[in-house]
């Protein structure tokens, strides 16, 4: 089973450190979420663990592998749902799934990637461009990536903004088989309300410290 | 999935996209198009050559034309992944970057050989021009150089494409850089046009220079994306 080593990493962006002594093990099927204010560091995090950034300091291991020195082997096992939708405007939902399915080599068919899109509601616009979809819808189809691959870790960057009541409850879902299946999820978020119906274990990020989350006492 | 067939699908998908975004906007393909047809009818009306000179203006004009068209068409080669932050999302593929480099740079190709196809005709027939049994060879030589030119062009492109004038830009850069490919076209045309002979030392150069910029440029890319 697969599981994640963050050792000691650092990051600097020039002078200014945004990360600094990560240290974080999220074992299978387990959802490590971060908390923090803006700019404490959680997407740089994400980006570093997605193999986007550079590692400057310490190191990663996606159960034996080490994600900076085997960062193409990587990506095959690691699913980043950020900000972006990462889709082309000018392809229909079919199509983009299509792009997504080779660029990441998978084997998966095409029956399964319109299964994907029924799931995530957007059946009856398979064959629109995406270019006038809503941020909601958008971000669906962007969330229909984890159904058709099968990553061992799933990296998510506000999962829950522009998602409906309806969305938010299916996400919730799909996390919830993703670690039940043994797939382990790090997420970043601003939303303890919405995060509250997963298994999981919070995190707070503080200047770019990790340490576990205390709740704080309510008077 | 391993090995080299999922790797060229991958870039056959990147350039299929990038094809299809065009065809969709009607956006690059139409405008190097129009004005590559802008550019020869000014050339025409310019020289008004009579037909023993327009067959020995043809190769300066024909690479001139394919040159600015070129530029036009790379100026616009990384505008879809703006978008959505696509591109990030390419680097986050378990792709090489050399690949991912061969994808745009093939989509690219593929809209300036398009064009390409229809500019010899159009040439000949403006420039009243009877080289009709050469055009496979004219389109030959066209081939080898825009391979050449926009594997540069598209590594330009990429480090110019968060500049704020990206297109002037990379002319500024691709000119000088493509300019002994440039010279080594003409040279080639001249002679096929002169003796009916495609080989020779310019066909050569021409080969070189393909050569050398298809080896550095997805290597030059791979570097620049790297963060």
């Amino acid at each position: 089973m697969t599981q994640l080593q963050v050792v000691d990493v650092a990051h600097r962006f020039g002078r200014r450190g945004v990360l600094r002594g990560i240290n974080l093990r999220v074992g299978a099927g387990e959802c490590a979420v971060l908390y923090g204010a803006n700019g404490s560091g959680k997407s740089t995090l994400l980006s570093l663990l997605a193999t986007r950034l550079r590692i400057q300091q310490g190191h990663c291991l996606l159960g034996d592998l080490d994600i900076q020195k085997h960062a193409e082997m990587a990506r095959q096992r690691i699913i980043l749902i950020g900000h972006h939708s990462h889709l082309y405007g000018h392809l229909t939902p079919l199509e983009n799934l299509i792009f997504f399915r080779d660029i990441y080599q998978l084997d998966t068919t095409q029956d399964l990637l319109v299964q994907a899109i029924t799931t995530v509601g957007l059946a009856p616009f398979i064959q629109q461009p995406i270019r006038w979809f809503s941020a909601g819808m958008k971000k669906r189809l962007s969330l229909a990536r984890i159904l058709v691959s099968h990553p061992d870790m799933l990296l998510l960057d506000e999962p829950y903004s522009a998602l409906d009541h309806a969305g938010v409850v299916w996400i919730n879902t799909v996390i919830d088989t993703f670690q039940k299946q043994g797939g382990l999820v790090i997420m970043a978020s601003h939303d303890p309300e919405r995060v509250a119906a997963l298994d999981h274990t919070p995190w707070r990020l503080d200047a770019g410290i990790l340490q576990p989350w205390v709740e704080p006492n309510r008077c | 999935m391993g090995g080299t067939q999922p790797v060229l699908k991958a870039i056959y998908r990147l350039a299929w996209k990038d094809v299809m975004a065009d065809f969709r906007h009607r956006s690059t393909f139409s405008s190097m198009l129009f004005f590559s047809v802008a550019v020869l009818l000014v050339f025409q009306a310019a020289f008004e050559p009579d037909p023993r000179e327009a067959q020995r203006l043809v190769p300066g004009l024909l690479w001139t034309t394919v040159l600015f068209t070129t530029i036009m068409g790379l100026g616009r080669v990384f505008q879809s992944e703006e978008e959505n932050g696509a591109f990030e999302g390419l680097m986050l593929a378990p792709l090489p970057r050399g690949a991912i480099f061969f994808g745009k740079w093939l989509g690219n190709l593929t809209l300036s050989l398009m064009v390409m196809v229809m500019l010899v005709p159009l040439t000949l027939i403006l420039f009243n021009v009877t080289l009709w049994s050469h055009v496979p060879m004219l389109l030959f030589l066209l081939f080898l150089g825009t391979m050449g030119l926009t594997a540069l062009g598209v590594l330009l492109a990429a480090m110019t494409q968060t500049a704020r004038s990206r297109e002037t830009l990379l002319a500024l850069l691709l000119l000088p850089l493509v300019s002994p490919l440039l010279i080594a076209g003409v040279q080639a045309m001249a002679v096929v046009i002169t003796t009916g002979d495609l080989s020779g030392p310019w066909l050569n150069l021409l080969l070189i220079f393909d050569a050398i910029y298809l080896a550095l440029a997805p290597w030059g890319f791979g570097w620049l994306v790297e963060e």
